[in-house]
């Protein structure tokens, strides 16, 4: 039971190649480039939606932070479209593999500190200490806030990795035991088919807030550091 | 827990890598989004002639008074 559960979460590989890279190639072929001044529907929808999406993210952030404006809505969209292709029936969701999650989080969060450092020394320095503390607390006070500033990282890809590996365990969970349950129970198999489909919803939703949170929390990161 | 089989992380994050980094970005990277088109104002660029920049009056044969 357990082998067959987490077996939706092996890298997949096709007779020994990688094929793991074309998966997560994947969702790059849905957002076309644009060859006019007026595109077709779908190219128009998406330069739309990022238009809103640039404009809400990229208002708080000064010029300097503007800079990072196409790797913020690059990630985004990569994180919400693969989320969203996993909710297919027995496709992998690459954002599950703790493996992909930490190699977008470390260095996007270590290229906001080091901007911080490069470019506001002092002030990145300074958020080690918050205004106001009584002296004898200041060294227990800095190794805290040093911890939590090494966390970031980790806690970001962490948090997207269980989220999403989470939502998909439950829906096989449930999936099974509605599908045990026809035999047994008609109608507890219905109440649990409705469990199911509000759990896809609540997927839905999960998917595309997860990848609003991954990146507003970068976004956040950087306007800290420019 | 599969997600913890270091064996394959390597593929997983160069695959990324080169996804997120170069490819979503090249798509991205089109997307224009031109000011709605309006009329400029324009300043001539052709410079007046010598004889032009200061007004003299037309010598032409019909307009001499009449003898």
């Amino acid at each position: 039971m357990n082998e067959n559960l987490f077996s939706s979460f092996i890298t997949p590989t096709m007779m020994g190649l990688p094929i793991v890279i074309l998966i997560i190639m994947f969702p790059t072929l849905l957002f076309p480039i644009p060859t006019r001044l007026i595109n077709n529907r779908l190219v128009s929808a998406q330069q739309w939606l990022a238009q809103l999406i640039l404009k809400q993210m990229m208002m708080m952030h000064s010029p300097k932070g503007r800079t990072w404006a196409l790797m913020l809505i690059s990630l985004i969209m990569f994180i919400g479209s693969t989320n969203l292709l996993g909710l297919l029936p027995h496709s992998f969701t690459p954002t599950t593999q703790l493996s992909m999650n930490l190699g977008m989080a470390i260095p996007l969060w270590a290229g906001a500190v080091i901007t911080g450092f490069r470019y506001k020394t002092k002030a990145s320095l300074a958020h080690f200490l918050p205004q106001g503390t009584p002296v004898p607390l200041i060294p227990m006070l800095v190794i805290i806030e040093t911890i939590s500033l090494f966390i970031q990282p980790m806690a970001l890809a962490v948090r997207l990795t269980a989220n999403i590996t989470a939502g998909h365990l439950l829906m096989h969970l449930i999936g099974g035991a509605a599908l045990a349950l026809i035999s047994i129970s008609p109608t507890t198999a219905l109440i649990t088919f409705i469990i199911l489909i509000l759990l896809t919803i609540l997927e839905f939703a999960v998917a595309l807030i997860q990848a609003y949170v991954f990146t507003l929390l970068v976004s956040l990161y950087l306007h800290d550091n420019t | 827990m599969p997600q913890l089989d270091t064996s394959t992380w390597l593929v997983t994050i160069i695959a990324m890598i080169l996804t997120l980094f170069i490819l979503i970005q090249l798509k991205f990277h089109k997307y224009s989004y031109p000011l709605s088109p309006a009329p400029k104002t324009f300043k001539s660029t052709s410079f007046p002639t010598p004889w032009e920049t200061k007004w003299t009056k037309f010598y032409s044969p019909l307009l001499l008074p009449q003898q």
